[in-house]
């Protein structure tokens, strides 16, 4: 009795692991496939072909906007961890006028819905000329009411004393912050830092809204607009495409995969 | 300078960028939302006072009342979708298991994709003709089901996949949830002879409840913010019954240049969301308390 | 000219005054004990000194300097913290030495001071731990080595053994002790345990709620405390304390209670008859005989009592005597020669002498 409920577990996990994993690899599979194959279940390719890949690579700017992408979510990512980190400290390590308000406005920021602020947020963005650059897809996004959250958290958890020593040693708060405590928050930067590049990687209304240039395109955009515009021309290619923006992730949550699952479930529920 | 009077200038310099930030990105947004509700402004002309013109127009605005319907028909089946898969998923993964960090890894490996690539590749999924899922159900003797271009299938199928895409994100929470039942519990409600669902029913279940609020708010949320999907699998159709709200305020926005009004829908949206999640509160609360 | 004074320092946040008018000198070279409990304001009077926290009114010097509105890295005192507070991601090594490199002291120097204050203190074959590798005495060390290399004019300590268990403790007070005497560096040391205060003190200063209750000699505070506060703080196990009112009417100055009279030495002029004092007896100034059961006149200098429970302490012993009516603990502390039984009838006679007496207010008649 006691056997054949734990087969029928693990029947039951299996199964579950097949519906998340099978689609992606069925997603890579169809991307070597010519046309005529797209359609079999099968995984292994009859002949396999790199043609998807290069009528992609042909059709629009994939490796530009891949750069578009690294370089947007790095810079985004540096600004939320240096910026974040140093507001956090201030929040949770000195005494102003202004912290008590300055916490209630970060915990206001988060329980207001993105579509509320998405339209004048865009005015913003026309008005000041920004449509079309790179400062309308970094400049939002640099601070993060979340990471300063989970960072104050954590930085309260530090004991005063090494904040009163590194002061008697003659350091500067900012060599406090960063010769000090970062090196001992290393795991909330971490969990920081990944929340926030996935966002930024996976982030498509908001690029959608002001950039209609190509060549500043992120991936994600660049992909649903060669998706949608009928620039793929075929299932293969459109798959081949989206590849580009998954390969990277799926390597990265391999070899990290539990930051990954601590820091997307921490921030979704934090935020 | 005195202690004190350091930390209140290092702390005002370290937190000014964050407070300028808020104010422009957030608290002047918020406000200037308000404001573009009476306005109407395509961006490039000055902007007009329009008074309540798109609060009336909102009123009776059938292609709004649809999209919020529609997006009340996805959360309905969502919704409660998603707390029963997580809820079983975690169940299972609750349990001495060989290769237990496989298993949660790969339930939630859809939460690290794009939502802009699950739609594209669920697009080639439910694809009538060379789909894979029609093509799993022709070997049961399944007819193809044109899932996103019959109206009736078209927001099933993308609320079983957004149900799929964001479930491993949930069977986290009610692994955390499962963590805290105490030993002690469930080996006493054991001694009871209590059996496998009466545990469940009684113990878990209850002990459960403040994730189970968590889930419920959280994925009606983001439920509320449903665009990508519809916007690269059906543009919103068939027959408009798959078009979202957030959907109809970008095209107000971008295809038809309708701040004001868009922004109106922004607001309305907003509203909509606050009073959904009071209003689920208040009955999961009063459940609790029956 | 003293090394440290404080002049009239106050401290207020908000409405609470947690310390007011304290007013000391610590003389070249001393060893200061601040000593307290909770709530008593002896850490903030050393975290103004060194310049964590302002003052709110008064002035602080070092030497000849006002220090009063400096930051903590210009006024040359170093500070040992209750956690050590050690950079948990530096080797011991770079602990000891990141002071003097954020003032960019030259290289050599760092170098001979570094093995200088390790010498001292035995941290060489620790130099290229983390602190999580070290036990927490060894911490300590690194601790008290971070502050030696830093010659500072004064030393500062903040609860540095409360941390330890109580084997450990008592050698790192006597490691502290000897040190201090070694490099006669003028030290402001802060606990929360008389033990401590006693033993490591050149003098003490006793402190409750922001105010100093006395300053004084270890032996001179145990001797002739000021008031009740200090009495019952200073000393283990607490002075015993008996209310009752004086007595002038044999024509000598006698404390009398329930069943109780004491002849007080001296005149005590302060004290006045009818008056409610209390009676402070040492633990050590009870002796304890068997007998003297019953009622009877009271004995001059007798407690009658019951015993409550035997301490054996292993080289000495303490007697936990009721002596009611009303029902009244005392302790005395007694030598192992003759222990009564739980339960037996005892008397305890008091070395009148060595007696304090306190008025209605607290402070100490003479």
């Amino acid at each position: 009795m006691r056997s054949v409920r734990r087969v029928a577990l693990y029947g039951v996990l299996a199964l579950a692991a097949v519906t998340f994993i099978y689609p992606f690899l069925w997603m890579a599979s169809s991307t070597l496939k010519p046309p005529s194959e797209v359609g079999s279940l099968s995984l292994f390719p009859g002949h396999i072909t790199l043609d998807n890949y290069r009528k992609m690579w042909e059709r629009a700017p994939f490796g530009r906007a891949l750069l578009n992408s690294a370089f947007v979510a790095t810079t985004i990512t540096a600004a939320v961890l240096v910026l974040g980190s140093m507001t956090a400290y201030a929040m949770a390590r000195l005494r102003f006028r202004g912290r008590p308000l300055l916490n209630a406005a970060t915990l206001a920021v988060l329980m207001v819905p993105g579509q509320l602020t998405l339209i004048p947020l865009y005015t913003v963005m026309v008005k000041l000329g920004w449509i079309d650059t790179y400062a309308a897809l970094i400049v939002p996004y640099v601070f993060n009411a979340t990471a300063v959250l989970m960072l104050r958290q954590f930085f309260l958890q530090i004991p005063q004393s090494l904040v009163d020593s590194g002061r008697m040693d003659g350091m500067g708060e900012l060599r406090i912050l960063f010769t000090i405590f970062w090196p001992l928050a290393k795991p909330a930067l971490a969990i920081v830092a990944i929340f926030t590049f996935m966002g930024s990687w996976n982030e498509v209304l908001w690029p959608l809204l002001v950039v209609r240039d190509q060549r500043l395109m992120t991936l994600p955009q660049l992909l649903t607009v060669f998706a949608l515009g009928g620039g793929a021309g075929s299932i293969g290619v459109s798959l081949a495409s989206a590849m580009v923006l998954v390969v990277p992730v799926v390597v990265a949550y391999a070899f990290l995969q539990r930051y990954f699952i601590e820091s997307m479930a921490g921030a979704g529920i934090k935020g | 300078m005195r202690a004190e009077a350091v930390e209140e200038r290092s702390g005002w310099l370290l937190a000014v960028p964050y407070a300028g930030f808020l104010l422009a990105f957030a608290a002047y947004p918020i406000l200037f939302a308000l404001v573009l509700v009476v306005l109407q402004w395509d961006l490039v002309t000055a902007p007009t006072f329009a008074g309540l013109d798109n609060v009336i127009l909102l009123s009776h605005d059938a292609r709004f009342w649809q999209a919020v319907a529609n997006t009340f028909v996805f959360l309905a089946i969502h919704v409660p979708l998603q707390v029963v898969t997580a809820l079983a998923l975690a169940l299972a993964l609750n349990r001495p298991l060989a290769f237990r960090g496989f298993w949660r890894a790969s339930f939630f490996l859809p939460v690290v994709i794009s939502g802009a690539v699950v739609a594209i590749l669920w697009n080639s999924l439910y694809a009538t003709d060379v789909g894979l899922i029609n093509q799993l159900l022709a070997r049961v003797g399944v007819a193809p089901v044109p899932w996103l271009t019959d109206p009736r299938t078209a927001m099933p199928a993308i609320a079983i996949m957004v149900t799929w895409k964001n479930v491993g994100f949930y069977v986290i929470i009610y692994l955390a949830g499962l963590q805290y039942i105490p030993r002690s519990c469930q080996e006493a409600i054991e001694l009871e002879g209590a059996s496998d669902w009466q545990r469940f029913r009684y113990l878990t279940l209850p002990l459960l409840l403040p994730q189970t609020i968590l889930v419920v708010t959280l994925s009606t949320i983001n439920g509320f913010q449903l665009f990508i999907e519809p916007y690269v699998m059906t543009g919103g159709g068939p027959l408009r019954r798959t078009y979202s709200i957030v959907l109809y305020l970008y095209t107000n926005a971008f295809s038809y240049q309708k701040m004001g009004y868009a922004a109106t829908i922004g607001v309305a949206l907003a509203l909509i969301i606050g009073a959904v999640v009071v209003l689920q509160r208040r009955v999961i609360g009063t459940a609790e308390a029956a | 000219m003293p090394s440290v004074s404080f002049e009239h320092v106050s401290k207020h946040f908000g409405e609470a005054r947690v310390v007011e008018e304290f007013d000391l000198e610590v003389a070249d070279g001393e060893l200061l004990v601040l000593v307290g409990g909770s709530g008593s304001g002896k850490s903030t009077i050393l975290r103004m000194l060194a310049g964590l926290e302002s003052v709110t009114t008064g002035a602080i010097r070092i030497g000849d300097r006002d220090v009063t509105t400096l930051p903590p890295r210009e006024r040359n005192v170093a500070m040992v913290f209750q956690d050590y507070a050690l950079y948990p991601h530096m080797t011991v090594r770079d602990n000891l030495s990141v002071g003097l490199r954020l003032k960019s002291a030259p290289k050599a120097e760092i170098e001979r001071r570094v093995s200088w204050a390790a010498g001292m203190l035995g941290l060489e074959p620790l130099f290229d731990r983390k602190p999580k590798q070290l036990s927490g005495g060894q911490r300590q060390r690194v601790a008290m080595g971070r502050a030696m290399v830093r010659e500072p004019l004064v030393f500062l300590f903040d609860e540095p053994l409360s941390n330890l268990d109580a084997g450990l403790r008592a050698q790192m007070r006597i490691e502290i002790g000897s040190l201090q005497r070694r490099l006669n560096t003028t030290t402001v040391y802060v606990t929360h345990d008389q033990v401590e205060a006693m033993t490591l003190g050149d003098r003490i200063v006793v402190l409750a709620d922001g105010r100093i209750q006395q300053v004084g000699r270890p032996v001179d505070i145990y001797r002739a405390p000021i008031n009740r506060f200090v009495a019952g703080f200073i000393g283990t196990p607490p002075m015993n304390f008996l209310s009752g009112t004086i007595d002038q009417s044999q024509g000598t100055t006698a404390f009398i209670a329930d069943g109780v009279r004491v002849q007080l030495p001296g005149n005590r002029a302060a004290a006045r008859p009818s008056e409610p004092v209390t009676l402070g007896i040492r633990p050590e100034d009870l002796i304890v005989e068997p007998g003297g059961e019953g009622g009877g006149p009271p004995l001059p200098d007798v407690l009658r009592g019951r015993v409550l429970l035997v301490e054996r302490l292993g080289g000495s012993s303490h007697i936990h005597l009721d002596v009611g009516p009303p029902p009244h603990r005392v302790v005395a502390a007694v030598s192992n020669d003759v222990l009564p039984d739980v339960g037996a009838s005892v008397t305890a006679h008091v070395r009148a002498e060595r007696t304090h007496l306190f008025g209605a207010d607290g402070s100490a008649l003479r």
